[in-house]
């Protein structure tokens, strides 16, 4: 079990978590919440019917300039043209094109992110050529949002349509939730709905009070790895 | 007499639940599904209300929530409708309007007095003498206005949401349903919205057929439909308050607002029951038979003991069979119409032995000798429009039910856009023309009987669906069923008294002959009439009095209806709480990564744009000692403060040194890799907008620092100049990402030597605006060699993730060398001492560099830089104004405080804008603008400070402390 507070990188909302009953374990140099201490069947219930997690500790990387798409299709990124579009990679981290000259790299469910450990080894300044790498890790909290409750919250604090129907999976809005400007990922954990939300890092203990806020009309409430493990080991057909 | 009704009347009560709530302090019973005004009647309490302006006893008359009749004050709330207020355990209900008891009010003496009070008399009094006025405004606030603000209530919690779909129906009725269902079936993903607890409009209380079976068959067979349909959310008691640009719709439901995208919407709503105008026709008994229907059919209460029902049209003859099903005599019905034709209805009642008296009007509803109630009316035959032979006949009743037809209910579509014509054959209103993507159904659109407003609903969903998008393959079927053709109703429902008192409008105390003065005193036009007799602006805007007015107002000027017009209609249509519009309020707040731990040190936070500082640490009531103490520490020992909050941009590029060039007033094509210079920027009108260090990382890349406050504008301006240049740039914010600590004071170096082994910070290794990257504590590191404070210091910028880390590290080496953070206060008291400026305080919207005596930082060869031209026009032109230091005693001598005048002559030169006592030099030193002429040191300055006294000081060179600046250079 992991302390934030001993580790050397700590997400900005840990002390909500541990207000929360957070669980930790290590993942890299951060403390992730892994429970809020439930039984897991709980655990799960409640990120398939509203849940919010940390994942401000996972691995991500940003990559701005004129020549992104070269740069990235140039170290094995499979990325398309189409912008506000996230494209999932096959060792599962996610490229989340915000427009032509800027994209996002977020590491897989399990905090895993291999391709960014790669691509922030082959960036250097000295051949950064039009493609500029942007520690998201650190400009950006990241916050994930499931159940089948999220859009019904979601109209509850941003005005963009977000129902299923409309906002298809890995669409991206670049909007405004709760009067911050917040990218909104559609990311399912199998078949239920999920958001990742990516915002500015010193307004995440702002944000995530305000979207328990918003939740708890739904019995929305943090939920930590394990619910997540929970859903897409459910949601894997079994061998 | 009212009582309760067995069941099945009753349709929304819950007759297993009893609730018990206050009236005027006295106890009563209810059900749950009550309404507080039905939940009363049923208690037989038959006031509930005084009227605005004679204070007239008033008991309920529409029952839909709409007229003033029923406002109540419900705990801390005024103004509630006890016609919509659901009933709820415990609620305390008091009357309004009133000077005594609701039952006894001193201020009925008005009424008495009314011919004192002619219409529009307050515009026409208390302003002469003019020395009155204050005395009649303190006593009109007192009398006038409704409930009581209980400025100590509870915040309650009110909050917004939003909505999409392809298509709206407003209104739950007949049509509603039908426009609803059918929409759906074409694909549309359909919101219906109603404002009444349960779906069925019309169908829930009133009367289709002679047998009075058919409402509730086809109420039945409309709601199964949406229900079974997963395309259509059902929204009950909910308000829709208007439509604006794009089919986007706010609604109220409970404690939230929603705010709703449409592609198409389909209006509804339905038509209002207009009333009949005659003497006394607000007596608590007389009410619309919409009133009597619903009071018996959806809250199970009998609404009187022996009735009389008059009709403008087939309306009544429903409401008095239903009056008859529910044991309530009915002595007559008194129909409007010179040949009252014979339906299935009028057959039924002759069956049940009800006379019926056509070409007959009530003349006048007579009160109880000692109370407020109806006990008997007077009708009369009608002789022509609105004439009546004198008095025929005589009913004892304490029930008179009218109906003067109906008016569609159009406020939205009005609003909307709509416009309408009256019909002078049926004596009614219909939709002439509707705004793209709107559609009109039902009774709101002019069709009249239960067949044309199923099939005028489906045709209207049919087309909405189409609007949207959708395919909905071919027109419904619009034939009609058997059904009897509606009468016209009667063309005049207005019978005015020769002793008055037939009321027009009951929201505002509006007589007939109060309209017909003001038409005689020249306000003759429909919006005139309306805002000088308040016509139509009481809570019911008009819905059961604009109609009668106009039609008064057509008559005096020999016009038609349509000649005469309608008011405007605006949103809100229907009331909404401050609180709804407030809605849940989103203040975004922006923390450091430290932010825990300056709250653990006991710091007072202070805003900064949208961040949180530290002002200080410790105790409050200390504040001025301890900035003091904390900038001495800096001064004599080791200070740290949380810098996080300066903004950061990463200028990164081929082209970034020429980018810096243009953006900033400074020279940066030759600036070395690993150094730091100050940065200046003006905007086009060459006023100083923001200043900072560029820090040359790369030879392509810039880490330029902003103002806290400043940043984001910065950002935008370099956006929106490189979108216009094309340099080969790319600009990043990064103010979040990095934490950032200012460590100074002359034992910071080794403080910071115990934690960080791979940068030389000697000074011959790390010189005065140097630039390094190195570790703190094993944390990656931008160290920044600068001197705001005038000290030996080191900014030290790391990942934010990190910065909690490095303040503990910092903390924790320092301790032994007396380390002590510092808040904003004590930085600007040790900034003012070195005579630094700070944007924003001692630069306003029209400061110069010039004027801020910042001409060193004007690159004096370069051909551009945002700002150039003005800048160089301005020197060339001369000074107005200069920022100068100044001093004074520090003992004995009132401290101006920021923006204080300096005065000379009478004249304004100038003005304080940062000024402090400086424990180091023990004198008050202070930055402020003069006149030029002013500004050389050792000039005399005339400061004027609280109470318009005058105080001198003394122009003094800055830096005011170490002006050779070998502190910060050690």
């Amino acid at each position: 079990m992991a302390i934030p507070a001993e580790e050397r990188r700590r997400s900005p909302i840990y002390r909500a978590l541990e207000a929360h009953g957070a669980r930790f374990e290590a993942l890299g140099d951060f403390a992730v919440a892994s429970d809020f201490g439930r039984e897991a069947a709980a655990e799960a219930a409640q990120a398939e019917s509203l849940g919010l997690a940390d994942l401000t500790p996972f691995p991500r990387i940003g990559f701005k300039g004129w020549n992104i798409a070269p740069w990235l299709a140039g170290n094995g990124v499979e990325m398309g043209e189409t912008s506000n579009r996230a494209y999932p990679q096959a060792d599962g981290t996610r490229i989340a094109r915000l427009g032509p000259g800027e994209a996002l790299v977020l590491a897989d469910r399990s905090g895993a992110g291999p391709l960014i450990e790669t691509l922030d080894q082959a960036w250097s300044m000295a051949e950064a050529d039009g493609c500029f790498q942007v520690a998201r890790d650190e400009t950006s909290c990241w916050l994930l949002l499931t159940g089948v409750h999220a859009p019904s919250m979601l109209a509850k604090v941003c005005a963009v349509d977000l129902r299923l129907q409309a906002f298809a999976a890995d669409a991206i809005a670049q909007t405004n939730v709760a009067r911050l400007n917040v990218i909104v990922i559609r990311g399912d954990l199998g078949p239920v709905p999920a958001f990742d939300l990516i915002t500015d890092l010193a307004s995440a203990v702002y944000l995530w009070g305000a979207l328990l806020d918003a939740m708890a009309e739904y019995d929305g409430a943090p939920v930590g790895l394990a619910a997540i493990r929970a859903l897409l080991d459910g949601s894997e057909p079994s061998s | 007499m009212m009582t309760r009704l067995p069941e099945p009347a009753g349709l929304l009560l819950d007759r297993t639940e009893q609730v018990s709530f206050q009236f005027e302090g006295r106890q009563y019973q209810g059900y749950r599904g009550d309404t507080v005004a039905s939940a009363l009647a049923a208690n037989d309490v038959s006031v509930l209300s005084r009227s605005f302006k004679y204070h007239r006893p008033r008991g309920i008359h529409s029952l839909s929530g709409l007229d003033a009749n029923t406002l109540v004050q419900v705990g801390p709330a005024p103004n509630r409708f006890a016609d919509r207020e659901p009933l709820v355990p415990d609620l305390e209900v008091m009357g309004q309007n009133y000077w005594g008891t609701l039952r006894h009010d001193r201020l009925a003496v008005f009424g008495l007095l009314h011919r004192f009070f002619p219409v529009g008399f307050y515009y026409k009094a208390f302003y002469k003498p003019r020395w009155t006025w204050p005395l009649w405004a303190k006593m009109i606030r007192r009398i006038a206005g409704l409930g009581t603000v209980d400025t100590n209530a509870p915040h309650g919690y009110f909050d917004k949401q939003y909505l999409f779909c392809d298509v709206l129906v407003v209104g739950g009725g007949a049509a509603g349903l039908a426009a609803a269902s059918q929409a759906a079936a074409a694909g549309a993903e359909v919101i219906l919205v109603d404002e009444n607890a349960a779906l069925g409009g019309g169908l829930l209380y009133g009367r289709a057929d002679a047998g009075g079976i058919r409402a509730e068959e086809e109420r039945a067979r409309l709601v199964g439909d949406v229900e079974a349909s997963d395309r259509i959310s059902v929204m009950t008691e909910t308000a829709c308050l208007g439509r604006y640009a794009d089919n986007w719709l706010p609604l109220v439901r409970g404690n939230r607002l929603y705010k709703l995208r449409t592609k198409a919407l389909v209006v509804a709503t339905g038509s209002l029951e207009q009333p009949l105008v005659f003497r006394n026709n607000d007596l608590p008994g007389v009410m619309l038979s919409s009133a009597a229907q619903r009071l018996i059919k959806l809250y199970g209460v009998k609404p009187g003991r022996r009735a009389v029902v008059a009709t403008a049209g087939d309306e009544g003859y429903g409401a008095a069979l239903d009056l008859l099903d529910a044991g309530v005599e009915v002595a007559a019905v008194v129909d409007l119409r010179m040949d009252a034709p014979r339906t299935g209805m009028s057959d039924t009642l002759a069956a049940r032995r009800v006379p019926v008296h056509a070409a007959q009007a009530p003349w006048e509803a007579v009160p109880q000798r000692k109370g407020p109630r109806l006990a008997r009316v007077r009708v009369a035959r009608i002789e022509e429009d609105g004439v009546c032979a004198p008095s025929v006949d005589s009913f004892s009743c304490d029930l008179l039910v009218v109906s003067g037809g109906h008016a569609p209910a159009a406020a939205l579509l009005r609003q909307a856009g709509a416009t309408f014509t009256y019909d002078s054959a049926r004596h009614a209103t219909t939709v002439a023309e509707l705004p793209p993507d709107v559609f009109a159904a039902g009774d709101v659109a002019g069709s009249t009987g239960l067949d044309a407003a199923m099939a005028d609903g489906r045709r209207a969903g049919w087309q909405a669906a189409q609007s949207a998008g959708f395919d909905a393959g071919l027109e419904p079927d619009a034939a009609l069923a058997e059904e009897e053709p509606a009468a016209a109703q009667a063309a005049w429902p207005i019978f005015p008294h020769p002793d008055h008192k037939a009321f027009v409008d009951l929201d505002e105390d509006v007589q007939v002959h109060d309209l017909e003065d003001a038409i005689a005193e020249g306000y003759d036009h429909v919006e005139l009439l309306k805002r000088f007799t308040t016509n139509g602006m009481g809570p019911s805007q008009g819905r059961h009095s604009s109609l009668n007015a106009v039609r008064i107002l057509a008559r005096a000027k020999s016009r038609s209806v349509d000649e005469t017009g309608v008011t405007t209609v605006r949103q809100p249509i229907v009331p909404v709480t401050m609180g709804h519009l407030a809605g849940r309020s989103f203040e975004p707040v922006r923390y450091t990564a430290m932010h825990f731990r300056h709250l653990e040190a006991g710091a007072t936070m202070m805003p900064a744009g949208l961040w949180l500082r530290p002002e200080f640490y410790g105790d409050k009531a200390r504040r001025q000692a301890l900035i003091r103490e904390e900038a001495k520490n800096v001064r004599d020992n080791v200070g740290i403060i949380d810098v996080s909050t300066l903004g950061g941009l990463d200028v990164r590029g081929p082209d970034a040194a020429e980018f810096m060039n243009r953006m900033y007033t400074f020279a940066y094509l030759k600036q070395p890799v690993g150094r730091s210079r100050y940065v200046l920027m003006t905007d086009l009108g060459g006023v100083v907008v923001d200043d900072g260090v560029a820090c040359r990382m790369h030879e392509d890349h810039f880490y330029v620092t902003a103002t806290t406050s400043g940043v984001d504008n910065v950002y935008r301006e370099m956006l929106w100049y490189n979108a216009q240049w094309r340099l080969k740039v790319d600009v990043t914010n990064v103010t979040a990402a990095l934490a950032g600590v200012n460590i100074a004071g002359p034992n910071c170096r080794p403080v910071l030597e115990t934690l960080c082994d791979d940068v030389d910070l000697s000074p011959e290794g790390f010189p005065y605006m140097g630039v390094r990257e190195g570790h703190v504590a094993g944390i990656p590191t931008i160290f920044l060699r600068v001197g705001f404070v005038g000290e030996l210091g080191y900014e030290l910028h790391v990942p934010a993730s990190q910065g909690e880390a490095l303040w503990d590290a910092l903390m924790e080496a320092g301790k032994d060398h007396g380390i002590r953070p510092f808040g904003v206060e004590a930085q600007r008291l040790l900034r003012l001492e070195k005579g630094h400026i700070l944007i924003g305080q001692d630069t306003d919207g029209l400061t110069t560099p010039h004027e801020a005596d910042m001409a060193w930082a004007l690159a004096k060869k370069k051909p551009f830089h945002v700002g150039i031209r003005s800048v160089r026009m301005q020197a060339a032109k001369g000074l107005t104004r200069k920022l100068v230091g100044f001093e004074m005693p520090g003992v004995d001598v009132e401290q101006p405080k920021e923006c204080h005048l300096v005065i000379r002559g009478g004249e304004i030169t100038g003005r304080v804008t940062s000024v402090a006592y400086s424990p180091n030099l023990d004198k008050i030193v202070g930055l402020a603008y003069v006149a030029p002429d002013q500004s050389e040191p050792g000039t005399k300055i005339d400061i004027r400070v609280g109470g318009a006294r005058m105080v001198s000081a003394t122009v003094a060179k800055i830096p005011f402390f170490d002006p050779d600046g070998a502190r910060q250079e050690l």
